[in-house]
């Protein structure tokens, strides 16, 4: 008798019920991939005319929401509790928002 | 409250089938399967044993988190509408029925099966509840290979060559064991594969989901700072 295929399944993203209950660490992990492929393309266009004030704080935010969400996994990889990570996500968003205001107001207000 | 099942058996196409079930206060999800199983229809397929949260048998995807159907109140739930789906990354048996068989294959894979040591007698000697060693793996001895980590996470899904957080977690475990006399064999070809221990991306949905708050991340990741350890000597 031929070997049926095995059916597994799996997530599927286009759906709200891939989506469904999606936890921080995957936010995390998420958003620090998106802001590295928005980097690519910001960064292009911050070179073609470094002086545009928009570009200029889309790349601050951007460099920010990737290096501090990098800073945390970093943390996690050497040995911070792993129960931390949720608090290490909100840090990393409150710091990063902290340093972009300052910024805002002493670059481009 | 309606629960919606998801349906499969092999040789017909998936669908979502609703059932109305009276909720009644204390109800849980297995009691609700049960309900809609006992009056409403008899071929509804899932599968449980101690209803208590012990065996880890009811594991299944339950609004979109994986949880245990017994431990679950559908109070807790905050919702009308319960969708309830078979685990993620196992195959399907029939309905919410999975086939957990890769969760031991797995394990034997990475090496996470105990050896005893040369004259080592049937009973193993005692390590203290107290000892470093013990202690550094209390919480990961836990496991009882429900496979919900499995489940929720999304690198098994993306990579069938990552053995999972259970299966890695059980390799801690054996590691971090000085009576076992394995370490040797495993060698480090299973710890610095691109796709063991660098698959796993820290998101922590095994730690998230599992019913006895092992945290399979943070076994993988003792494994990985023991392998970075040994890569530079």
């Amino acid at each position: 008798m031929p070997k049926r295929p095995r059916r597994i399944l799996r997530r599927r993203w286009a759906t709200t019920e891939g989506w469904r209950d999606t936890k921080a660490g995957m936010w995390a992990w998420l958003v620090q991939r998106a802001a590295a492929v928005a980097l690519l393309a910001v960064i292009v266009l911050h070179l073609r005319n470094p002086f545009v004030p928009a570009v200029q704080a889309t790349l601050l935010g951007l460099v920010l929401l990737h290096g501090l969400l990098g800073v945390r996994a970093i943390l996690l990889d050497f040995g911070l509790p792993v129960r931390w990570h949720r608090g290490l996500l909100v840090a990393a968003l409150v710091l990063g928002a902290a340093i972009f205001a300052a910024f805002w107001g002493w670059r481009w207000s | 409250m309606v629960l919606k099942v998801f349906r499969w058996s092999p040789g017909f196409r998936e669908r979502i089938q609703r059932f109305w079930v009276p909720a009644k206060e204390g109800m849980t999800v297995l009691d609700a399967l049960l309900d809609a199983q006992r009056r409403l229809d008899p071929t509804l397929a899932f599968r449980y044993a101690c209803r208590v949260g012990m065996c880890g048998s009811c594991g299944m995807v339950v609004n979109g988190r994986e949880r245990w159907a017994c431990r679950t109140l559908l109070k807790s739930l905050r919702s009308g509408i319960v969708t309830v789906r078979p685990l993620y990354h196992f195959p399907l048996v029939r309905d919410l029925v999975v086939d957990l068989a890769p969760l031991a294959e797995q394990t034997a894979r990475v090496g996470g099966v105990f050896v005893p040591g040369e004259g080592a007698t049937p009973t193993a000697a005692r390590i203290g509840r107290d000892a470093p060693e013990r202690r550094r793996i209390d919480r990961a001895i836990e496991c009882i290979g429900c496979g919900l980590c499995m489940s929720a996470c999304t690198m098994v899904a993306n990579d069938p060559r990552f053995p999972g957080p259970a299966a890695l977690n059980r390799l801690f475990t054996v590691r971090e064991d000085s009576r076992d006399a394995g370490h040797g064999d495993r060698g480090g070809a299973v710890l610095v594969s691109e796709d063991t221990l660098m698959r796993c991306h820290t998101q922590a949905n095994c730690t998230e989901v599992c019913p006895m708050e092992i945290s399979p991340t943070e076994s993988i990741l003792a494994l990985r700072r023991r392998a970075v350890r040994r890569l530079l000597g």
